[in-house]
């Protein structure tokens, strides 16, 4: 089943001699299960995509489609942002970005509450002991070391069971050991949620994680998809049976 | 889950110090409704402690507390002669400050139609009502002296016999009350030099005119202390307070108001004119300052809760990402900027009620005074928080991606 497709997406930043082609005639195609990575140097356009993946930002022209439903028509959004936000996408950052003044535990909650699927205090409990995070439940985001911080905001991102998690360079703040783990774990949700997942991402040492590698230069998708560890998995949800 | 009660508790510390500053301007304003509340309680308590029903004062003026009134004693006594009339009482005021140890003592003096007046009616909270026609004195507590306490006022001594609470005169000053015939003794009171002086004015008059040269015998009597002239008036008095019977008190007021001498005014009519007079400009004196207080509070405020919604740009912009509704975004604004209010409104009531017992003015907090400012701070801290609310809602989610 497709996550995700995009067709002919384009987005130019200014106008005359200062514009800039962000993106140009992208297209993308998802599966359910997927985890892809997004390469590229500096300004190439990845995190561009990013947005415009997640409808932070509408692209100029081009067309979207989640799981079946198209959502941007020719450059225009057709559907409701906040809906597909609270049901579709769930975001990771390159920092954690928790809010914090909530503990962990509550940062879930605060998700669950917004998606208005899933009991908040069991959802949240669920993912934390999913993510090995649960006896971090209590911590606010200011004790926590940054790998603990990203876990918990990639069971943020899960709490209503997306079909999409859009990552911006979500190791970048970590070192190798706990940058690697938290690819695995992206790797581990998309196989086991079956949770179509795109990082954006420098680091070539964990590409080995990725269903398929895109490379971006110059607003362009330049580099075939090449699959770096098959098929993905059948996805398999454990923690979807709350719904 | 509330935001708000979340965020606050989190930085507990600076919540609290942003409601103290709008407490502690509120108290401000609390103090001014206060004040104008405790000008109006003091411009009128006399009048409500008189118990008089009609005002009889000098024909054209506005009373004694508006206009200086001047009348002959006797009118007390025509006044309890017209058919109606229950009572007709002579009453006199005047302001003196005096030495009083090392202290200047300041009230006004209030004269009592003794033996028909006593001070029974005034509230005497220790001592007890004036029992003799000379040398007694109720004292408002304001005024801080005790029963028993002598004063000396010209050239006799007055001995308190009882305290009053909350009499006070127009100006604010503490009410001293005496028998008519002691405050005229005590306003009168002139020294030696002046009495000399007096008399040799008298012999100079006397002199320059045909009767003064043509009896030289004359002489003599004018600078003679025991003599005065028969003609000369007895010390005025200011007005006669009338009481009559409800069902009389329109015949009464047309029968005294066809006198030419005379100007009645009744209860209502009296207490208006001290208000529009006298606490007409420290009202509006008044009210311009509060809302001036007011506004910058109400900016100050706003710039208080804009800077803490700037401050929560950041976790907007990732509950915008999260797809929270705008409810939930705009809650958190207006929640805190509510809590702020509440805890500053309490701060302010708190600190107003040990304070404003201490100030030299009484102030008087009234339940409209106490919810209307409560009102208008939620109000103010709703307005406040506008510009807040805007820019929570303008925030763009997309640079969270990029941080």
């Amino acid at each position: 089943m497709e996550a995700l497709r995009a067709e002919h997406i384009d987005k130019r930043y200014g106008e005359g001699d200062t514009e800039v082609w962000a993106l140009r005639e992208v297209d993308l195609v998802l599966a359910a299960g997927q985890i892809v990575a997004l390469l590229g140097p500096s300004g190439s356009g990845k995190s561009t995509l990013i947005k415009v993946l997640g409808l932070v930002t509408r692209p100029d022209h081009g067309d979207l489609w989640m799981n079946g439903e198209r959502v941007v028509a020719d450059g225009e959004l057709v559907t409701d942002v906040g809906q597909l936000r609270r049901s579709h996408i769930g975001f990771v950052f390159q920092k954690a970005n928790l809010i914090p003044f909530l503990n962990a535990r509550m940062n879930i909650e605060l998700a669950c509450e917004i998606g208005e699927r899933y009991v908040p205090r069991h959802r949240a409990k669920e993912l934390l002991e999913y993510l090995g995070v649960g006896h971090r439940g209590s911590a606010y985001p200011n004790t926590l070391s940054g790998g603990e911080q990203q876990r918990i905001a990639i069971a943020r991102a899960l709490a209503n069971s997306p079909s999409l998690i859009l990552a911006d360079e979500p190791t970048a703040a970590l070192d190798k050991e706990r940058g690697r783990s938290v690819m695995e774990l992206l790797r581990r949700v998309a196989h086991e949620q079956g949770t179509a997942v795109v990082v954006v991402t420098h680091d070539h040492r964990s590409l080995d994680v990725f269903d398929a590698i895109y490379q971006m230069e110059d607003g362009r998708l330049t580099a075939s998809p090449a699959v770096a560890s098959g098929t993905p998995s059948t996805p398999r949800d454990p923690l979807k049976w709350h719904g | 889950m509330n935001l708000a009660f979340h965020d606050v508790r989190h930085h507990f510390g600076r919540f609290v110090a942003t409601s103290a500053v709008v407490g502690l301007l509120f108290t401000v304003v609390l103090a001014m409704a206060g004040i104008y509340q405790g000008l109006v309680d003091d411009a009128t308590v006399l009048l409500d402690r008189m118990h008089a029903d009609l005002w009889v004062v000098q024909r054209g003026t506005r009373g004694p507390f508006a206009d200086p009134s001047r009348l002959d004693p006797s009118l007390e006594q025509r006044v309890a002669s017209v058919p109606g009339v229950s009572s007709a009482r002579a009453f006199t005021t005047q302001v003196l400050q005096r030495d009083h140890g090392h202290q200047q003592l300041r009230f006004a003096l209030v004269g009592l139609a003794f033996p028909y007046d006593r001070g029974d009616n005034l509230s005497i909270v220790q001592g007890n009502a004036i029992r003799q026609a000379h040398g007694e004195l109720l004292a408002d507590a304001s005024l801080g002296l005790p029963v028993g306490e002598v004063l000396r006022l010209g050239r006799d001594d007055y001995r308190i016999t009882g305290l009053t609470r909350q009499v006070l005169a127009s100006g604010g000053d503490g009410v001293v009350f005496a028998t008519i015939a002691d405050t005229q003794r005590i306003i009168a009171d002139d020294s030696s030099d002046a009495l000399i002086a007096e008399r040799e004015r008298r012999l100079k008059r006397l002199l320059d005119t045909d009767l003064g040269q043509s009896q030289p015998t004359l002489e003599a009597l004018a600078v003679d202390p025991r003599w005065t002239f028969p003609s000369l008036p007895a010390p005025p008095i200011q007005a006669v307070l009338v009481n009559a019977a409800p069902a009389r008190m329109e015949e009464v007021r047309r029968a005294l108001g066809r006198w030419s001498d005379v100007t009645v005014w009744t209860r209502v009519e009296e207490e208006q004119l001290v208000l529009q007079g006298m606490v007409a400009k420290a009202r509006m004196q008044l009210a311009v300052f509060a809302a001036i207080l007011i506004v910058s509070s109400s900016l100050l405020l706003a710039a208080v809760l804009y800077n803490l919604t700037l401050e929560k740009a950041h976790d907007i912009a990732v509950l915008k990402l999260l797809g929270a509704r705008a409810t939930r975004i705009v809650s958190l604004v207006l929640q805190q900027a509510w809590a702020t209010a509440i805890l500053g409104y309490a701060i302010a009531l708190a600190l107003g009620s040990q304070a404003f017992p201490h100030f030299p003015r009484r102030v008087v907090l009234t339940e409209v005074s106490v919810v209307g400012v409560g009102v208008l701070l939620l109000v103010v801290s709703t307005l406040a928080s506008v510009a807040g609310v805007v820019f929570a809602l303008r925030v763009d989610p997309g640079p969270v991606l990029e941080s």
